[in-house]
């Protein structure tokens, strides 16, 4: 099920929402943790099985690490058992057909595909559950004995699909004690509204002016059409993205729960370092506290700090998706944000605040172009294209045609894309209430049109 | 104070939405079939494990929920509107051209499957060695007014298409290129297409009917020799249905009435009803109004002159819906017109033929249908 739908909008979320205010604060767990099996096996009526499994026994492994008089020797051995069969689960049903067409480039072999379908969430809620266990471990906090309450948290729908990771520590408490009030409820109201609206008010259109530039063109692409269709990219993937975590904390707040922020105005990053704090936040922070660290992170001298951030990078990399130019993006990034340690910060911090600005954004785009495209010759001919290097002309008909019946959606992302402070001082309530308003029946409209209304990272 | 008073009013209000549009949804009665969209809604999801489990369950609830949302023409008008707002020029797939005129975008075809239809046709053309074969492609109005597109907007030219389809099947049959037939009438007051529509209008059947009897060695009928009646003003057609944009004239559909009216019978094989008109009035009182012709499409229709004076006995038209407004000047010259509807018959045609003694063959189709229709590939068979 996906939050920009008819469906979960005027069916599910109602009656949710509905049998969770009429019960009993001690029904509400369950009410939650049913709705959350109802709306993941609604898109996963199969795979439900391995979420359930994957919950199951972490939550065992868990209650294991807890028991008092063990050896540090076996507590090892408990957390690499819980690992791997999270690693395994998601590197067979994610990675394996990556696995085996590069076994066969490489060794000659001929193994055959599995041809499986990718689980929806698999890469988030193994992550969630491997946050937990490594906390516990840690010794960061007691091991749920709840059944109901740790399930709750691993399928928690809001999060469950497309993000934020949610680590357990954030949310142990709030699974027990939740606050609930209109403001709280409001809140989630309004941040439900603008993620809905980000995502099909936003992306989605402005992702039609990336797809009509990136199919058959007949002809090369001329560089400007080129640069417009990958800014139109940049917008779609962060409104999508930002929209759809906007929906999970929106639906969270509703429930009583507070999640993490997991995005802050990327776009107006001044440095690579300072956009990687700002994009995606719960899975950098993930491979900060669970990769990054555990490997010595700086604490190891200087070649080791390098080794340890190329490795974090090319994992970010193919998080993203079972693809080699994944890796490649995540890698680019790498070796960026070592420059950036080594000296490219101390440079841009004596240039103009704008250049630092233009500097972010150039690389963001182009790591965009390595991200879109899962051929090298595909990003190779787009790249060229931005250059101008392949035989098409600067601009033509199209580029125009495409710009001015964009402009006032490229205005309102360039807008939607700065800090609140920047456009005006303050809203008063009653105008933000009417803008909500518009939004939400303006995105209902959009989405009566569209029957069909996917989710970028679905690759999850 | 206030914050706690707007905060009840968030929450209200959005539960309230949900609510309000939820109960309308199970509530209001459900329709079968949407004269807007001209196609029957889905229909109450059937439930089975094995449905569920291949997700098809699902995706019926979700087409059900969307196809029968309340006020759906609504929101979907809304859109459009919001979308014209903002400057865009196009909407689902349709351009807002100058002076009202929508166009269906039309892109490169793929060269794969062109070649494939091509091909079919070829085939066919070879195994009825003995059948006299034409092929009349007509344009669509994107191809013949590209001029009045919107500022910038481009399209792939038919003209070029048109081309190569002739030179690749130009050995094989009579090939008329619709473009360089109408063309040259494109600059008359008298448009070729409708507005709103994808089809052709009377007129402009009418000059492709022309130059067919020319190149079959008839003699046309003049325009004199009709009264030509504008039977409705209010036909808002295929294009406008899809793109819902606001604030855009209706068009006319006009029929040529010959002075000597002919003796019709025409047979729908699909369901069995015979008539002796070439036109089903009750649509012009629906939204489907191009179905006046005909009644609209079927899989087999038989059209008998009885009024003598022709010059052929039999005719088969090989078709989609560009034909119905052409019929009726075929008429005029054929006995026995029999009429299939590639998308819909599902028998050999090559038998057809056989079994009915035919050798006179129109393969009548527009260039946006001919470049992606799938059922060419039955003229294989």
């Amino acid at each position: 099920m996906v939050f920009s739908s008819l469906l979960f909008l005027f069916l599910f979320l109602p009656a949710v929402l509905l049998a969770y205010y009429s019960s009993p604060q001690r029904a509400r767990n369950w009410i939650l943790f049913i709705a959350s099996l109802v709306f993941y096996a609604w898109g996963e009526p199969i795979y439900i099985v391995l979420m359930l499994f994957s919950t199951a026994t972490d939550y065992l492994f868990g209650l294991s690490l807890d028991r008092p008089n063990r050896t540090a020797r076996s507590r090892k051995l408990t957390l690499a058992a819980s690992i791997m069969t999270n690693l395994a689960l998601l590197g067979f049903f994610k990675y394996a057909d990556f696995i085996i067409a590069n076994l066969n480039a490489i060794a000659g072999t001929n193994i055959p595909p599995t041809d499986l379908p990718l689980p929806i969430g698999i890469s988030f809620y193994t992550f969630q559950s491997m946050s937990y266990i490594i906390d516990v471990y840690r010794g960061n906090t007691k091991a749920q004995r709840s059944w109901l309450d740790f399930a709750t948290y691993v399928s928690l729908f809001p999060q469950l699909v497309a993000g934020p990771i949610v680590q357990y520590g954030t949310v142990a408490n709030q699974l027990k004690n939740r606050v609930i009030n209109h403001a709280m409820f409001a809140e989630g109201v309004r941040r439900f509204i603008i993620g809905l609206a980000k995502k099909v008010l936003l992306a989605n259109n402005i992702g039609m002016l990336w797809d009509t530039v990136v199919t058959a063109q007949s002809g090369p692409l001329p560089a400007l059409t080129a640069w417009i269709g990958i800014v139109a990219f940049a917008f779609q993937i962060y409104f999508d993205f930002s929209g759809y975590s906007d929906m999970a904390i929106g639906l969270g707040l509703m429930f009583g729960f507070r999640f993490n922020e997991n995005f802050n105005k990327p776009y107006t990053a001044q440095s690579i370092t300072d956009f990687w704090r700002r994009w995606h936040i719960s899975l950098s922070s993930w491979f900060r506290d669970y990769v990054y660290i555990p490997l010595g992170g700086n604490r190891k001298g200087l070649l080791l700090q390098l080794r340890n951030i190329m490795i974090v990078w090319a994992l970010t990399g193919i998080w993203h998706g079972a693809s080699w130019n994944f890796v490649l993006w995540g890698l680019y990034f790498g070796l960026i944000l070592i420059a950036e340690k080594m000296f490219m910060l101390r440079l841009l911090a004596r240039t103009p605040r704008w250049m630092r600005h233009c500097y972010a954004l150039l690389l963001v785009l182009l790591g965009w172009v390595l991200f879109a495209f899962e051929s090298t010759s595909e990003i190779g001919a787009y790249l060229s294209a931005m250059i101008g290097m392949n035989s098409a002309s600067l601009w033509d008909g199209q580029t125009i045609y495409l710009l001015y019946t964009n402009a006032v959606l490229l205005v309102i992302l360039v807008l939607m894309s700065l800090p609140k402070g920047m456009i005006i001082r303050s809203v008063p309530q009653s105008l933000a209430f009417v803008g909500h308003a518009v939004l939400l029946l303006l995105s209902i409209a959009y989405l009566v049109d569209a029957t069909f209304n996917p989710f970028l990272y679905f690759r999850f | 104070m206030k914050k706690t008073i707007i905060d009840r009013l968030y929450v209200w209000g959005f539960t309230g939405v949900l609510a309000v549009m939820a109960v309308l949804f199970l509530v209001l009665p459900k329709e079968a079939f949407s004269e807007t969209e001209n196609r029957s809604l889905q229909k109450l999801p059937v439930f089975s494990w094995d449905r569920l489990s291949s997700k098809e369950f699902s995706k019926d609830v979700e087409l059900y929920i969307s196809d029968h949302f309340p006020f759906r023409t609504e929101w979907v008008a809304g859109k459009s509107a919001a979308e014209q707002l903002r400057l865009q020029m196009e909407n689902n797939g349709i351009y807002k051209g100058k002076d009202g005129w929508l166009f269906e975008k039309f892109d490169e075809p793929d060269r794969e499957l062109l070649a494939k239809y091509i091909e079919a046709v070829k085939l066919f053309a070879q195994k009825q060695t003995e059948a006299h074969l034409t092929f009349l492609l007509a344009p669509n109005s994107i191809g013949i007014y590209p001029e009045r597109l919107p500022w910038m907007a481009s399209a792939y030219p038919q003209q070029d298409i048109n081309k190569e389809i002739g030179q690749q099947l130009g050995d094989s049959l009579t090939f008329l290129n619709g473009y360089d037939i109408l063309k040259p009438e494109a600059s008359s007051p008298r448009p070729l297409f409708y507005r709103t529509d994808h089809h052709w209008t009377s007129y402009g059947a009418y000059i492709a009917y022309r130059a067919y009897a020319e190149s079959m060695g008839w003699t046309p009928l003049d325009e004199e020799q009709f009264a030509i009646r504008t039977v409705t003003n209010t036909f808002y057609g295929s294009y406008h249905t899809r793109s819902q944009f606001s604030g855009l004239n209706p068009d006319e559909i006009t029929v040529y009435e010959p002075k000597t009216p002919l003796q019709l019978e025409l047979q729908i094989v699909d369901d069995g009803t015979v008539t002796d008109t070439l036109y089903d009035e009750s649509y012009l009182d629906k939204k489907d109004k191009y179905s006046y012709f005909q009644g609209g499409v079927h899989a087999l229709m038989k059209l008998n002159n009885k009024s003598g004076h022709t010059d052929m006995s039999k005719l088969l038209v090989i078709k989609d819906s560009y034909a119905h407004s052409l019929l009726p000047f075929l008429a005029h010259h054929v006995d026995e017109i029999h009429v299939i509807d590639i998308r819909y018959y599902n028998g050999s045609i090559g038998k057809y033929m056989n079994e009915h003694d035919i050798d006179n063959v129109l393969l009548l189709f527009n260039t946006s249908t001919f470049v992606e229709e799938n059922n060419l590939l039955k003229l294989k068979y």
